[in-house]
Formats: C-alpha cells, structure tokens, sequence
C-alpha cells in the first residue's frame, strides 16, 4: 500500500500531534491524564479485539480475562507474594502470559467460529472470576493487590519517588505514566498496522471473508485462527498491565462481563478491523461517558445531587446524551469513526485510480488474493 | 491515497494552528502553581479542600446503579447536614461544601471520580461499594483522606484514614447467633444454614457465624451465592433437606425476599437472621411481606428509623421536611450519622489548629467516645478495632416508618470481645 511512504512525507503531520500529546501532560490536572490513561490502556485492547473480530472475524467476548491476566500477571510478577521481578521484565512476562492463557483457548478457538465462539469465550469471564476472587495468594481475593510501580532505567513512574519537576511542573504518578502510555499506545499502533497490512492481515481477511477459498488457497485455516486469539491475547494483556498501572489496584470486580461488552463497544463504533477505529472507539467509549458526567451538571434542567425534587441527575443525563451519541454515529457511520473519515477525507483530495481502504475491512477476495498465494509460495 | 502538494500544504497548515493552538494553552497553564501547608484564616493550618471560607468534602455515590436508594438516602441526609452546619456559622468558621459524584457503581467511573475529587476535598463523607473502596484503598492511604466506605467489612478495618462506622459484618453475625440461641430456642448439635454473598461481605460474616456457631455448639451449613443470583429455591431445598433449624443470611434485599418466600411457602417456617444490608422497606410492597414479618429478623449497629431517640425523632423530622417525596430510610440514618461524625473530627481537628488532611485524621483517631445521638457512641480510639460492637435487634414492620421495628435494644452479644481479641483486633 502507497500508504507505508506517507508518513515520511508528511513528517509535520506526524510530529506535531505528537508534541502536542507530549505536551499535554504539562496542562492537565491528573483527573484528566488518568482518563487519558484509561482511554490509552482500552485503545490497546482494543485494537488486540479488532484483529480478531474485526480483521479475523471470531467473536469474542472474553477480552476482560485476557485483561485481568494481564493485569495479575504483572501484579504478581513484579509483587510480593510473587517472584519481585523488575517491572519491565515482569510486563513482558504479563503478556507473554496473556498470551499463553489465548494459547491454552486456541484449540477451542481454532474449531468454534462466530456466535458459537462467542458464547465459548464468555466462559472465561465467569471462570476469571471466580479464580480472582478464590486465588487469594496470587490475585489478593476480593480486594485486589495493589500495583507495584513501573520502574525504567532507575526512573520510577509513581509519586513520592523523587521530586521530579519538568518546566516547573511537578512531575506525579500520572505524568509520568502519560508518556509510557503513549509509547505503549504507538508501539501497539505501528505493531498491529505491521499485521494487518502484512501476509498475515491478508491471510486473517481471506479467512474470515471465505474459509473456504481461504484454505484452498493455502492459508492454514486453524492456525491463523488460533494464533490470531493468542495475537489478540497479548495485546489485551498489554492493555491490562497499562490499565494495572494507572489504577494502581486491582480489584476483580472491574473485569467483568460488562467490561467485554464495552470493548465490542469500542471497536464496532471505531469501525471493525481499524486500528486508528479501534482507537478511536476506545477514547469514545472510555472517556466520554466520564467527560460527560464532569460537565453534566452544568446543563439545562439538570439538578445536583442532593435536591430535594429529585429531578433529572447528572449522571442520567451524561448517560443519555451518551446514548443518542451512538446512535447517531451508527446512523450515520455504520462502518464506525474509521469509515466516515474515510468517507469524508477524499472530497479533498483527488481519487487515486484503485481505492485501496487502509485496513482491507470487508475487502473482496480479489485484493487478498496476491499476498495469499505468496504465503503460499513460501509454504513448503 | 498519495499525497498532494495541496493536502500537504493542508496538513502543514493544521499542524502550525494546533502548535500554536498549544503555545497558547501553554500560557494558561496553573499546574505549576503550589499552595499547601499555607496558615490561612484564625491561624488554622489549611490543606487540600481548605480555603479561608469553606471546607470542601467529597462523596462517590451511587445514585444510577444497584444500590441507588441507599446512595440517594445517604447524598440527601449528608446534604441536610452540611445545610444545617453551615446555617449555624459553619464548622471553624468555614462554610461546608460537598461534592458529589456518581458513579452507578463502576470502579472506572469511580476511580476518575475520586482524582477529580480528592484533590480538592479534606476528606470522604461517603463512598459506596466495596468494589469500589477496595480499588481506591491505595489512593486513599497515600493521601490520607479520612474516609468513611458504606462498607462493614473487617478487612477495611487497621487502615488509618478509613472509617467503617458502627460494627462489621462479622460481629453482627455472632449477634445473630447469639439471638437465636437466646430467643429462638436453637441449642446445641441443631444445624444453622448460612446464605451469603461471594467476596468480602459474605466472607466477613461467615467468619463470624462460624465462630460464634462453633462456641455454641452449632453446625453451619453453606450456602454460598452470586449477587446476580435472585432466586434461592435452590439453595432453600438444600438447606431444607440437611433439616437446619435456622437461617442467616448476608446477602442483598432480593435474596432475603426470595429466600424467605420460597422458604415460607416450601413450610420451612424457621427464624431467618440478615444482616441490615440484607433488608430495605421497599420489600414491605412485595408478596413477600407477610412471610418476612412472621420469620425474619436483622442485626443492626443502628437503631429502626422509629425509635424512641430524641436524637433520632429529631433528624427523622428535619429529613421530612427538607426531602418530603424521599422515603426515611436506614441510608438516612447511617448518612447524616457519619456527616455528624466527620463535624466531630473537624471541630476536633480544628481545635488542634490544622486542617490538614493527615491532621483530620489524627484527630478523627482521638475521639474515643464519639456520640452524636443516634444510637450507641463510638471509639476511633483503635484503627484495628471496630467502632462500636453493641448490635440491636431489628424486626420488618409493614406499618412503621422506615419499614422496621427495634425488637431488642443495642447490646454486646457474649463472645465478641473473646472474638476480637482472637483475631488481633482487640
């Protein structure tokens, strides 16, 4: 895809939204940097749910347990009780372990597809909980464990440490963890794009697109799909030593059912099998409800806690408006926050002469066909 | 999708107004500014949530979500309090101001919730769920915020800046034991089953029933269920075929309805036991209401919103005057008995000359006899200690306001301090 020399044209338009993100940490109170956080951690997941819904095609509704294995994992790795290993070397461990846990499900993965997988996968969330909650030494039981703090090069990425101060700005918990997450956030960009645009986003479209065709063209059709579940695994449990992170406690109790739910959330309105989608879809679903409860109060009609009529709190109201955000994306971008910039970006500029989408979402056979067969050509 | 020198020049353009956009911003920034530790007004020492004219407080309520009555009874009642100090000149000359925020029980919701808050509140007159307050426990100690969680569990017990008002779930339960051995004629070698929920409110309680069970010579029988379980006829045919005598249960409203319904219409007639988080009087609309008022009863740290106290009759006036569609609930009582409680810490705090987080706290920990009317007095004195572990007991009543009744006044039940000091938390 012409799209691979672009940024290098465009140096501007990439390092100036960059420094901006860069900066911003100077500015925001910690209330927002931790939503930030929050949304950067999700974006993670997210784009690890978009590979394997989105590009690959299999439900999951499992994506809180890899999450919360992430998440442990990194708590236990790097805590006491556990081994006490450094932070970094205990994150890479976490996702390793995120993905072995996708690894042990792959079986069942490679064989059950779509509804049914589904359905397979909420299992995970029931049988996570109950571990979290009984696993007393390991996951600290209903109260959780709190989180050691991500400790690089000597620097520790908490408050109270130092007194770390950058243009005068004194430097917390949630200053410092912005730029870890950003650096997390673009290696899983520039990873997952890697992915998609490489053989083997072509082999998980021509898969889900026609199993079939797929197969006879040479792609091993139960491999690719258990390995695109360990693949979407590690990503989530990425996002889960960020999440971790910035919670700076674990409890069982936030990795639920209702926790996949949203990440399906992020990534049908973000646009299935984007990873600028399921970013997108993740800074939707997890910052706005919360931005919008901030400011709730200040609308029209809406009565403060505490008053004695009972009319309309902030909180239904931030929830409504919520509501009617996402209809109206749905209505109006079906194919998510990643389609209507697409559709709205070429008025601009003009067509080249074979519109290739950035991501292959719903691409027909034809397009798949030349990086099948050189995977073919490469398989003995 | 190649780039054109015009989409170039586009995106050049954009990026210049977004740096510039930010050099602007940049001029706004306030975050390098430093005010703590400043001696403000009459010579008190201030802190975050202080200025020379308020004190500010914070709430994380649940006024969406599961336990959205209890939420809106506790916000209200906190609220009338605040009204009420500050009508009369305010605490340390400083009038009180509460923040609330909802967060419909979501630990995400919640924990952006308390960093929007914390920063700027002296401390937390109420936080609801124990999701919730086990998640912000890290914060909480680091700050030292005081903290009052609408939680009873032991475990939040040894933490300096927290607060569980009243007894635990745990002593409770040996209350209860102890109440059903006293008056309901349960003796030695007759089985008790014991219904509660997974996690620290049902673990709590049967630490508690266990030991007071084994004391008495008692054998309990588990039942261990999910909050998202609604229908107990499972568990009432279990505990209906090992022949328990008794019943307690720690577990939510809709589990007591429907174990005591099912039980009642299944003839297992025997005396039913809950803790207070286990009953609301909207079960007194429900079928279940006359099966309720003939087999249960519930151990309470607090008194029936009808009692007898001048304390008591007084704020339940006030409350229905200032929120007269609202029902009177037990949410009304523990609310504006905790907001009394943090008035006493503050005065106290004030009084020491610092308003300082960490000094609210340590004077929160000098009240060792802290009454504030509304049932028995409390002592902060210990942080491994209860506060109170005198326990009344609470009978449903379909005609009373608040939907119940005291049947026995508020008393120590034989064993618990043998108890407490077992656990270390004497």
């Amino acid at each position: 895809m012409s799209d691979a020399a672009k940024p290098l044209l465009r140096p501007a338009a990439v390092l100036v939204p960059l420094l901006v993100l860069c900066a911003l940490p100077l500015y925001l109170e910690s209330y927002w940097l931790r939503i930030g956080l929050f949304s950067m951690a999700a974006a993670i997941g997210a784009v690890g749910l978009t590979l394997l819904s989105g590009t690959a095609g299999q439900l999951s509704m499992g994506h809180s347990f890899f999450l919360a294995v992430g998440a442990y994992g990194y708590v236990y790795f790097s805590g006491d009780p556990g081994p006490g290993l450094p932070p970094v070397i205990a994150m890479v461990l976490a996702v390793l372990l995120a993905g072995a846990a996708g690894g042990v499900f792959s079986p069942v993965a490679g064989r059950v597809k779509g509804m049914y997988l589904g359905i397979a996968t909420l299992a995970l969330v029931f049988i996570g909980h109950h571990l979290m909650l009984t696993m007393d030494g390991v996951t600290g039981g209903f109260n959780g464990r709190s989180v050691p703090p991500m400790e690089i090069g000597g620097l520790v990425l908490d408050a109270g440490q130092d007194d770390l101060t950058v243009l005068g700005v004194p430097f917390g918990a949630e200053e410092r963890l912005w730029y870890f997450g950003l650096a997390l956030l673009a290696f899983t960009w520039f990873t997952a794009r890697g992915l998609l645009r490489g053989r083997p986003g072509r082999a998980l479209v021509a898969l889900r697109d026609s199993e079939t065709a797929a197969s006879v063209m040479g792609v091993p059709v139960a491999r690719y799909r258990s390995s695109a579940f360990v693949v979407s695994s590690m990503y989530a449990g990425l996002a889960g030593v960020l999440l971790a992170l910035s919670f700076r406690r674990v409890v069982p109790d936030y990795f639920g059912l209702v926790l996949s739910i949203d990440y399906l959330a992020m990534i049908v309105i973000g646009g299935l099998g984007s990873v600028a989608g399921a970013v997108a879809g993740a800074f939707f679903v997890t910052a706005l409800p919360l931005v919008m409860a901030k400011y709730a109060d200040q609308l029209p009609l809406v009565a403060a806690p505490g008053s004695p009529d009972g009319s309309l709190g902030p909180t239904e109201a931030s929830r409504y408006l919520y509501g009617a955000a996402i209809v109206v994306i749905l209505l109006w971008a079906p194919d998510g926050l990643s389609g209507l910039a697409r559709r709205l970006r070429p008025r601009s500029r003009p067509q080249p002469s074979a519109p290739p989408p950035d991501t292959g979402l719903a691409e027909p056979v034809s397009t798949s066909a030349v990086p099948v067969a050189t995977v073919k050509e490469h398989t003995p | 999708m190649n780039a054109t020198p015009r989409a170039h020049r586009r995106a050049t353009r954009i990026t210049a107004a977004a740096a510039l956009s930010a050099l602007l911003l940049a001029g706004c920034s306030t975050k390098a500014e430093d005010d703590k530790g400043k001696e403000g007004a009459g010579g008190i020492k201030g802190g975050p949530g202080v200025t020379d004219t308020t004190i500010r407080i914070g709430s994380l309520t649940d006024l969406t979500g599961p336990y959205a009555t209890l939420g809106e009874s506790i916000t209200n009642a906190q609220k009338m309090w605040a009204d009420d100090v500050n009508a009369k000149g305010g605490i340390c000359d400083r009038k009180i101001e509460i923040t609330v925020k909802d967060h419909g029980y979501d630990v995400q919701k919640a924990v952006a919730a308390y960093s929007e808050v914390a920063s700027d509140s002296v401390a937390l007159s109420q936080v609801i769920g124990s999701p919730v307050v086990a998640a912000l426990l890290d914060d909480i100690q680091k700050d030292q915020i005081l903290t009052y969680p609408q939680a009873w569990s032991a475990s939040l017990l040894g933490i300096d800046p927290v607060q569980v008002t009243g007894t635990t779930y745990d002593v409770d339960m040996i209350a209860g034991v102890d109440f059903l051995t006293r008056a309901k004629g349960i003796g030695k070698g007759d089985k008790v089953g014991h219904v509660y929920f997974e996690g620290d409110y049902g673990a709590n309680a049967l630490e508690g029933s266990k030991w007071a069970a084994a004391k008495a010579g008692l054998e309990i029988v588990e039942q261990k269920i999910k909050p998202t379980d609604q229908d107990l006829s499972a568990q009432v045919a279990a505990l209906q075929k090992a022949k328990v005598k008794a019943v307690l249960i720690s577990a939510g409203p809709v589990q007591t309805a429907s174990l005591v319904g099912v039980a009642a219409s299944r003839g297992l007639k025997v005396p039913v036991v809950s803790n207070i988080p286990g009953y609301s009087p909207q079960l007194m609309a429900s079928e279940a209401a006359p099966a309720l008022e003939g087999m249960l009863n519930m151990i309470s740290a607090a008194p029936a919103v009808n009692a007898d106290i001048p304390g008591v009759k007084e704020m339940v006036e006030k409350y229905q005057k200032a929120y007269p569609k609202a029902p009177v609930d037990t949410g009304v009582l523990s609310g504006y008995n905790t907001a009394l409680l943090l008035g006493l810490a503050l005065e106290k705090a004030c009084d020491n000359g610092s308003l300082a987080r960490e000094d609210v706290v340590k004077a929160h920990r000098q009240l060792t006899d802290a009454d504030t009317g509304l049932g028995t007095p409390q002592n902060f004195g210990n942080v491994k200690r209860p506060a109170a572990v005198e326990n009344y007991v609470l009978k449903p009543s379909k005609d009373a306001l608040g939907g119940a009744e005291i049947v026995e006044e508020a008393r120590v039940a034989p064993g618990v301090e043998d108890y407490l000091k077992e656990k270390g938390r004497a």
